[in-house]
């Protein structure tokens, strides 16, 4: 079998379980709820059914952004470890989400209107992602080491860490609770009227990012090479951080910052495609982490009755064994 | 096909400065002279990644400088003498990568792409590597499809970056005389550097020589090993 022909074939299988695994999920919260109901809570919504309620405000979009936080912080990934020409770099590792988090803290802990809404939340969070791609990306010009880099990731973490820490402590109760749940990282915070404009969000990043695949298949030559293929190095490492700080803000905005999916996904589809080609390993990765969160959550909802795990802790607690794996694969 | 005029090249400050000359398709030029000297700088001046610090390069009647960056990798090929380590590139796709000029935003190769990549694969033997990952092959193999990724570029000068630095000596023999082979067969105008004389040498093969102390370029259309040491390695000479 040729090797386009089984790519083919894993991304058929992937796209057929993602609907599947969707519906699972949807089926996999403690109160029974129908497929009738379900279809009655889109196409008639009567708001005095409690269970077209649950549908339509909790599951229905607590799914929906379980496919958009997985495809969009895999892609986040990819796009990272591609540009760094690192396996380990990562959204979360780099301090991106740090940034994100750190503007999202600063937004909340304001008191102003605006920028407690979610509006201004959201805005908050793509500029912090965008300014923190872009502080990592200065760094990397004058890093050789691929450890290095990671280490000046970790040291953004901890000091947009120590800096979120400081906020905290002059914070009112009000905003200081605000933060916390939102630190705690939820697929559920996420109304059904927000569902269009998010998702309108992250298709355009979507289909941006499709146009970026080719000169990632150059990128992996190093820059000198991709240069001399014709790749305008500086548009393209700008064009890479926006779309990355896009999928990066826009998750860790509505879902809090989720770890390990951006490191995890992205080495996992490249173990199984064994491919440089990007648009492949966009699509595989998008799809792949999308399936990776649904189960996650799929265990989360199976859980809670019993206690109640964050999607941060969960992703945290599959995503580092395997990284781990990973790095010790590496090595050898 | 490509003419140098009154030629400095460096970084800030001249380094080298070159004699006028022309170099034509169909024939190989070997670029010796000491580590240092500027033999990268010139290479990085013809690819248009560097200004000359003086003077002109024109390559079929277009000044270089006039080539719009996106534009450069029709006109010019370039082989690096570094192998870039990467895992689960298929030799077939970084071959393909030298289409990449002449590719849609997506990427996506054509038919006559996909026949121009196989029918290189074909000249230079390497069929049965095709198949195999980059990160399998040995230095010889690389600087082989190294060179098919530069020729499926379709551009009429080629230039390499000590091509035969890692290489075995049946290695080196081999590279060579599949840039003979291009250069003739496909009319191409080759310029390679390299440190190795004695592969140069009694082959149809010209030299442009950088002498040590003038820091001075010029064309040679032949040179004995001598020659070669006494104008390039002058501080060594007993």
């Amino acid at each position: 079998m040729s090797i386009s022909k089984r790519h083919t074939i894993i991304i058929l299988v992937l796209l057929l379980l993602l609907p599947i695994i969707a519906l699972v999920h949807l089926f996999a919260g403690q109160i029974n709820i129908d497929g009738s109901d379900y279809l009655s809570s889109i196409f008639s919504y009567d708001s005095t059914d409690s269970y077209q309620i649950i549908a339509r405000e909790i599951r229905i979009p607590r799914m929906i952004m379980a496919i958009i936080a997985g495809a969009g912080l895999s892609i986040a990934g990819l796009l990272m470890q591609t540009l760094f020409n690192n396996p380990l770099a990562g959204p979360y590792v780099l301090g991106i989400n740090s940034g994100a988090s750190l503007f999202v803290a600063f937004s909340i802990m304001t008191g102003i209107p605006f920028f407690t809404s979610t509006l201004g939340i959201t805005a908050n969070a793509l500029i912090g992602a965008f300014v923190f791609g872009m502080i990592i990306l200065f760094f990397s010009r004058f890093l050789r080491s691929q450890v290095s880099l990671l280490l000046v990731g970790l040291m953004l973490g901890s000091f947009t860490g120590a800096l979120v820490s400081l906020t905290q402590t002059i914070s009112e109760a009000d905003e200081l609770k605000v933060f916390t749940l939102w630190a705690l990282g939820s697929l559920q915070k996420v109304e059904f009227g927000q569902i269009l404009p998010i998702f309108s969000v992250f298709f355009t990043g979507i289909i941006l990012v499709a146009f970026t695949s080719k000169s990632l298949n150059i990128l992996v030559l190093g820059e000198e090479n991709a240069r001399l293929l014709g790749v305008n190095i500086k548009k393209a490492r700008l064009f890479i951080i926006i779309l990355t700080a896009l999928f990066t803000g826009l998750i860790t905005a509505f879902c809090g910052p989720i770890a390990f999916i951006g490191l995890a996904v992205p080495n996992l589809v490249r173990m199984i495609f064994k491919t440089q080609s990007h648009l492949t390993l966009l699509i595989s990765c998008a799809l792949t982490g999308a399936i990776f969160i649904l189960l996650c959550d799929i265990c989360i909802q199976l859980i809670e009755p019993h206690f109640m795990i964050p999607i941060n802790v969960f992703t945290s607690i599959v995503g580092a064994p395997f990284v781990v794996f990973i790095i010790l694969k590496k090595l050898r | 096909m490509i003419d140098f005029q009154n030629l400095t090249v460096g970084y800030q400050s001249a380094l080298v400065s070159f004699s006028d000359m022309k170099l034509n398709k169909g024939a190989i030029y070997a670029l010796i002279g000491r580590n240092g000297i500027g033999k990268s700088t010139f290479l990085k001046t013809i690819t248009g990644q560097l200004k000359p610090v003086n003077g002109t390069i024109q390559l079929n009647d277009r000044l270089i400088s006039d080539i719009t960056f996106g534009e450069i990798p029709k006109f010019i090929s370039y082989v690096e003498s570094r192998f870039p380590l990467v895992e689960f590139l298929s030799v077939y796709d970084y071959i393909a990568l030298g289409r990449s000029p002449y590719t849609n935003l997506l990427g996506k190769l054509k038919e006559e792409d996909r026949a121009l990549i196989q029918k290189t694969i074909d000249q230079l033997n390497i069929g049965h590597l095709s198949r195999r990952f980059t990160s399998e092959l040995s230095d010889g193999e690389r600087q082989l499809i190294s060179i098919a990724k530069a020729v499926v570029q379709q551009t009429d000068l080629i230039v390499l970056d000590e091509p035969t630095a890692f290489l075995d000596y049946a290695n080196k023999e081999e590279v060579l005389s599949q840039l003979q082979q291009i250069a003739v067969n496909m009319e191409k105008c080759i310029i390679v550097a390299t440190h190795d004389i004695d592969l140069v040498l009694d082959k149809t093969i010209q030299f442009i020589l950088i002498d040590e102390t003038e820091k001075t370029g010029k064309l040679y259309p032949s040179a004995t090993k001598n020659e070669i040491i006494s104008t390039c390695f002058k501080s060594i000479q007993l």
